[in-house]
């Protein structure tokens, strides 16, 4: 029939109007976020909480933004030392190929989204400063620690 | 009446607007919100009550802009043009059986044409402000206020006719009381056909969406009014809530018994009360429209006012005119 569609709209909107708004009052009142939500990436620590990085360079090779960095120095035995590790989440698209490539499983994609900052220097971030790279014997379960 | 009385009844003309101002901008944001499925303002005041009057004390405090290249003296009195006639026009209103601000013989002729004096206004501004914006959004309005304001006017004919009077006091009197016992006499039942067409035109009247290309948002940004800012803007913004307010006061009158409740008698206090009741009712269904429809063409608009309104009006003017002559004489030769 002509005009039924405006019918049908008219009553679209007052069943809204019964059902009540959805939406959430935002600083109040926060959503879960959903279990794979990628936001800013973060390392992880292993049960004694050290860092499991271990300084193997394939997740800053691998981001296509180039926003990671790592600043590594070696002591005279080769291990390992990581200097800092530096990411710039102001330019990360959140991709997550950082965490899938890493094959230690040494970062991951944190529910963190509230980056807003008020200082552009806050943009760049430090994620890991002045420590011992994991060996990698260690990280993968290996008898040397 | 003593000059003292006239200005008095000036004030409450003035503030009942400004009231309705402030009350019918929250309305809308709250009710579009709603319809919508968001909750409107919030933040300003408990549930945004605040917020319209923070609107208001932020157009006041704004810096009066001209465009150099603008017609300084149409651009300066074209807000005051729109805004006038929507002023004036709450002379006729009756809100109660002693209520009104004063009692004139073609009141309802008055309201409409004080009402059909604001396209002039509204093209004054577009042409004024030497944009290109606000000369589309301009001539759109005119052409669009131009065209409803025929079946506006054929719509009121009906009640008029069934009343036998242009005094909005006298149809709003002859809708008292009831037929065959239980049908209220409210004119929109055997007007039915009259309302709708007063309904739509009513909506272009206003310029409220689906009919709002004049101002046309997402296009013209707001299209006539788009360079004027501060208080001027403020008065066409004004302008255009009070009109709502009139139009749906009209239709209260012309097809809703008014001031009166259904069945018993109103008493004089409660006249007034009805009576805004009835009209904020009128209101919301129109924001109800707003909220749900999307904005035609202008081509469109315009064919379907002068090919489905129009002739649709008048042929109920004429059909209507028949049955009203016709009506006596069947009754008499049904009963004898
Ligand atoms: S999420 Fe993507 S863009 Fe961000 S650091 Fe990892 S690889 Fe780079
Ligand atoms: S985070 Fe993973 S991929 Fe990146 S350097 Fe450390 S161990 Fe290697």
């Amino acid at each position: 029939m002509w005009g039924s569609g405006i019918l049908k709209g008219f009553a679209i909107t007052m069943r809204n109007m019964f059902r009540g708004p959805i939406t959430v009052m935002y600083p109040e009142q926060k959503l879960t976020l959903p279990e794979r939500a990628r936001w800013a990436v973060a390392p992880r620590y292993d049960a004694e909480g050290r860092p499991k990085c271990t300084a193997c360079l394939i997740c800053v090779n691998e981001c296509p933004d180039h926003v990671l960095n790592l600043e590594v120095s070696k002591s005279e035995d080769g291990a390992k030392h990581i200097d800092r590790y530096v990411y710039e989440v102001g330019a990360c698209m959140m991709c997550g190929l950082c965490v899938e490539a890493c094959p230690f499983d040494a970062i991951e994609m944190s529910h963190e989204y509230e980056l807003a900052t008020r200082d552009h220097g806050d943009l760049v971030r430090v994620l890991l400063r002045d420590v011992d790279a994991a060996s990698t014997r260690r990280a993968k379960g290996g008898d040397d620690a | 009446m003593s000059a003292l009385g006239i200005l008095g009844r000036f004030a409450a003309m003035l503030v009942l607007l400004l009231v309705n101002g402030v009350v019918l901008i929250y309305m809308l944001r709250k009710v579009l919100g709603r319809l919508h499925l968001r909750i409107g303002p919030n933040r300003v005041g408990p549930f945004g009550l605040l917020q319209t009057t923070n609107d208001v004390i932020k157009l006041l405090t704004k810096e009066d802009l001209r465009p150099d290249s603008a017609d300084a003296w149409l651009f300066n009195i074209a807000p005051y043009l729109i805004f006038v006639p929507s002023f004036m026009a709450y002379i006729p209103l009756v809100f109660g059986p002693t209520l009104a601000v004063t009692n004139l013989d073609t009141g309802l002729l008055l309201a409409f044409a004080l009402t059909s004096l604001v396209p002039l206004g509204v093209l004054m501004a577009g042409w004024s402000s030497n944009s290109k914006w606000s000369l589309i959004g301009g001539m759109r309005a005119a052409g669009l206020q131009i065209a409803y304001e025929v079946p506006l006017l054929l719509s009121a004919l009906g009640p008029v006719m069934m009343a036998g009077s242009l005094d909005p006091a006298r149809i709003v009197a002859a809708q008292s009381g009831v037929w065959l016992g239980f049908i209220p006499r409210w004119f929109v039942i055997p007007q039915i056909l009259a309302f709708v067409v007063y309904a739509i035109a009513s909506q272009a009247e206003t310029q409220q969406t689906p009919f709002d290309m004049s101002e046309a948002e997402s296009e013209l940004i707001t299209g006539f009014a788009n360079e004027y800012g501060g208080m001027r803007f403020g008065f066409m913004y004004l302008a255009e809530f009070s009109n709502t307010f009139i139009v749906s006061a009209i239709g209260t009158m012309l097809f809703f018994g008014g001031w009166q409740l259904p069945w018993v008698a109103t008493p004089a206090w409660l006249a007034p009360f009805v009576f805004i009741a009835k009209t904020y009712t009128g209101i919301f269904v129109m924001m109800w429209a707003r909220g749900s429809l999307p904005r035609f063409r202008v081509d469109q608009m315009l064919s379907f006012c002068w090919k489905v309104l129009i002739p649709v009006s008048l042929a109920w003017v004429v059909v209507w005119a028949c049955v009203q002559r016709l009506w006596p004489v069947v009754a008499m030769a049904v009963s004898r």
